[in-house]
């Protein structure tokens, strides 16, 4: 407790320190400055701060969308056009990492034969790397479609796709794929699907504030949520959000096991996730932070675990298969969920076992799912602040 | 006199001693003082590392000398005096030798660059252990030998191959600086070197001698403390001189006393004198601005990409924007100018690229490694996929709410009150968009930058 108290007593002077420095016109404004934040901490004492923490690709901007679309106006037609070249944009790096992986395949692997492309598709997918290597996509017309969904279904790309867990595929890739007609018409408006299914790396730093009033206008809580970049170069950020922190959502995307890091290739993104997940818990900051852990991205879990044995993660590789279907899935869940919990006990400090920690498993694009875990989310915090104030 | 020219202890030795001692202490204080008073910032890796290194390894040399030369008067031998720690391994691989192989890995780093054009194959941190090894190999057969008397000398036979592999490393330092004599060094790298040479081969010069002359006769008693006074002399002086002779830029700013030498150049474009990447110019037309362009196109212009920065800053995603800039810059110097473009590189991967970079951004990991395994730093297409990456990134994150932020606004403003001829106003931005209401944190990467834009005594780019 000291500790932080010396920490903001800290933050308080370098920022005294940092506005003598302005030049004496400025003084004024930095005056003002002041007061404002003064003013805003007061007004932000009964406003929860959540953060959506996570690696790259794991869920944190999708949920950030449903929570828009869930407790806020949603999105109007202007915004959901915003999202056209993004949608776009998917829709040609996608086809541009698949042709460029299937030639590399076809180069690399001993079994190449399957990874040869016909040659009337060959100047298709020329055509198209180059348009996905530029900055500037040309508008995708039907014309565009057509020679995109050509190339999509020629077998050297499907076998491709089916394999690429080395290549940065987006998840969306399929669902954008089989919606192509839909997605060239003219008049297109992306629907709250394609939104939620768009892929954009987030830099920088999100917020948004609402207040959950559902059905049972019983929670009264105002949340900030933030949300950030997940790839190595956007954590050294996240710290100047870390104070006052009344729930980590930590997005872990289980489907992940068998992919290599967007930024660095040589590492495995599950491995990933548990050593950032350690090193989330053991910030001194978040000493009396909720943890909320959503083992996100259940869908393809569900799917990928039949084919892909779980072991293929180190973190995982003492996993053993028991049965097929759905029991299998389930098997694999819990072992994943037992992995994270004992990974949470481990990393955390004997005098911080009072803070709250519940593992939800989610599918961010399902909105229906989204919105009964956060609202289990919602009540989880408002019975913690009850009785924090002694009243539970 | 016999007496303390055999125990040490004659008031030359202590002289000797003083004298060293007081430039280690310059040396000291003239490390620390770029850190300690002019508060530049730290830069990692090897250019924070060698000069560390190089003072330990200076001051090893000294004690070691002082140690292993009957300086001092012990009254009782302890076996931590052994001959075999000081004037062995101390001096050797973690002295001299270390000193040494520390210019040799610098100047082994300009050759890769500037002359081979790409950057070194193996990092510092391997290289200069490798290039220790025949040091370290040396200290072991001779510890197995044991070859030296009670006073820690040795027979001419021994001092031969002393003596060359001293020279042996002159001379390695001496060839990799001959192989990039003609490159135009903008910070002065190969003069440097030179000097540093020149210094340290005459230095050497009377050291060895001194060293001979002690190791040869030691039965002429006045030799005896005339030579190792003069051995600790030129090795204090060596030790300074060499160190305070920089040959590396990002060296350069590490080990400068003056600070007016930082602010000079703010950026790595200023140092490099790439035109206009100064001050703006008062009277430039202000084209319109339309939110409906590509984002590339607006922010060719040179108010927009400020403003746009600025904005960048605010949400804690200003590192994209900062490197287009300095990527922009870098364009602007012409393709028959290497050596110039291969600074700007080499400053823009160190700042921007290499994984854990003091502003590294956002871009895939193929990029990443195409740019470090590059072949020609000076390619004009370098950088251009990160470039592409980045631009897309902010397009889709910042460029929508740029449109509705504060910045966008004043941005506009200072457009009209520009063209109707009125005195700027300065801009500090309270931002009004989406994003980030709440963090105005004091030790933010970036905070300095956004909040000061207009005062411009923050040199962000001090620590190159």
């Amino acid at each position: 407790m000291l500790s932080i108290v010396i920490e903001n007593m800290g933050l308080l002077c370098s920022k005294h320190r940092h506005y003598n420095e302005a030049d004496n016109g400025e003084n004024a404004q930095a005056a003002e400055i002041e007061r404002r934040i003064e003013q805003e901490t007061k007004a932000e004492k009964h406003i929860q701060k959540l953060l959506l923490l996570g690696a790259g690709d794991s869920g944190k901007s999708t949920i950030f969308k449903q929570i828009k679309l869930l407790f806020q106006s949603g999105f109007d037609e202007g915004e959901l056009k915003s999202y056209i070249p993004v949608i776009h944009a998917n829709v040609y790096q996608t086809i541009k990492v698949l042709y460029d992986g299937c030639e590399e395949l076809a180069q690399n692997e001993p079994n190449s034969s399957k990874y040869v492309i016909s040659s009337e598709n060959k100047e298709i997918g020329e055509k198209f790397s180059e348009i996905g290597g530029r900055f500037d996509y040309p508008s995708l017309t039907k014309e565009l479609a057509q020679e995109i969904d050509t190339l999509w279904k020629d077998a050297a790309i499907q076998e491709t796709y089916a394999q690429g867990k080395g290549l940065q595929v987006p998840d969306c890739a399929l669902y954008f794929m089989e919606n192509l007609e839909r997605l060239s018409a003219a008049n297109y408006v992306p629907t709250k699907d394609d939104v939620l299914y768009a892929r954009v790396r987030t830099t920088g730093v999100v917020e948004i504030q609402f207040s959950p009033v559902g059905k049972n206008k019983r929670s009264g809580e105002v949340y900030r949520l933030f949300d950030v970049g997940g790839q190595r170069n956007e954590r050294r950020k996240w710290i100047h959000l870390f104070e006052g922190v009344t729930a980590v959502i930590f997005c872990a995307a289980i489907s992940d096991y068998d992919q290599a890091l967007f930024e660095d290739e040589s590492k495995n993104r599950m491995t990933e996730t548990k050593e950032l997940f350690e090193w989330i818990l053991k910030q001194p900051c978040f000493e009396k932070t909720s943890f909320m852990l959503f083992l996100n991205k259940f869908d393809i879990f569900e799917k990928k675990v039949l084919k892909v044995p779980l072991n293929v993660c180190n973190w995982f590789k003492d996993y053993q298969p028991v049965s097929t279907g759905n029991q299998e899935i389930e098997h694999a869940y819990e072992f994943v969920k037992k992995k994270f919990e004992e990974l949470y006990f481990q990393s955390t400090a004997p005098d911080r076992v009072d803070r709250v920690f519940k593992i939800y498993s989610t599918t961010a694009l399902d909105q229906k799912l989204v919105k009964k875990t956060f609202k289990l989310v919602d009540e989880t915090l408002l019975r913690r602040n009850l009785s924090e104030a002694g009243l539970l | 006199m016999t007496s303390c020219a055999v125990n040490g202890g004659c008031p030359t030795d202590y002289s000797a001693i003083a004298i060293a001692t007081i430039s280690m202490i310059l040396l000291l204080w003239r490390s620390s003082v770029p850190f300690l008073v002019h508060k530049i910032s730290r830069t990692n890796g090897s250019g924070f590392w060698i000069p560390v290194i190089q003072v330990f390894g200076s001051l090893n040399l000294l004690l070691s000398i002082v140690m292993s030369v009957n300086f001092l008067k012990f009254k009782r031998r302890h076996w931590w005096q052994s001959c075999y720690i000081w004037a062995v391994w101390m001096e050797g691989p973690l002295g001299f030798g270390l000193l040494l192989s520390c210019r040799i890995t610098q100047a082994f780093h300009l050759y890769n660059i500037f002359l081979k054009r790409h950057l070194a194959p193996i990092r510092s941190y391997i290289f200069l252990p490798l290039i220790l090894l025949p040091w370290i190999s040396g200290a072991a057969f001779v510890h197995v030998k044991k070859p030296l008397n009670y006073r820690c000398h040795m027979g001419a036979h021994w001092i031969m191959p002393t003596v060359f592999l001293h020279a042996v490393y002159i001379s390695l330092l001496f060839g990799f600086t001959w192989t990039i004599r003609h490159i135009e060094f903008r910070f002065n790298e190969v003069k440097d070197l030179w000097k540093g040479i020149l210094v340290s081969a005459t230095c050497i010069g009377v050291w060895i001698v001194s060293y001979v002359l002690n190791e040869v006769h030691d039965d002429i008693s006045w030799l005896q403390v005339a030579s190792r006074f003069f051995l600790l002399l030129t090795a204090s002086v060596l030790v300074l001189v060499f160190f305070s002779i920089s040959s590396s830029q990002p060296l350069f700013s590490q080990i400068s006393l003056r600070k007016r030498e930082h602010l000079e150049f703010e950026t790595m474009g200023q140092a490099l004198g790439i035109p206009d990447s100064g001050l703006l110019l008062q009277r430039d037309p202000t084209p319109v601005i339309d939110p409906n362009e590509p984002l590339d196109k607006l922010l060719l212009d040179k108010r927009f990409r400020q403003s746009f920065m600025a904005f960048a800053d605010s949400c804690l995603a200003g590192e994209s924007m900062h490197f287009y800039n300095e990527v922009h810059e870098l364009g602007k110097i012409p393709a028959d100018d290497p050596v110039r473009r291969i600074y700007m590189a080499r400053h823009i991967i160190e700042k921007y690229i290499i994984p854990g970079a003091t502003m590294e951004v956002n871009i895939s990991h193929r990029t990443r490694q195409d740019i470090l395994t590059t072949n020609n730093l000076a390619h004009p297409d370098l950088f251009h996929n990160s470039i592409n990456e980045v631009l897309q990134l902010m397009k889709m994150n910042l460029a929508k709410d740029y449109w509705s932020s504060m910045f966008f606004i004043k941005f506009k403003e200072e457009a009209n009150v520009r063209s109707s001829g009125l005195e700027i106003e300065q801009m500090a931005g309270w931002n009004a968009s989406p994003r980030l209401s709440s963090v105005h944190c004091a030790d933010d990467p970036f905070h300095h930058e956004n909040l000061f834009k207009g005062s411009g005594s923050v040199t962000h780019d001090s620590g190159k």
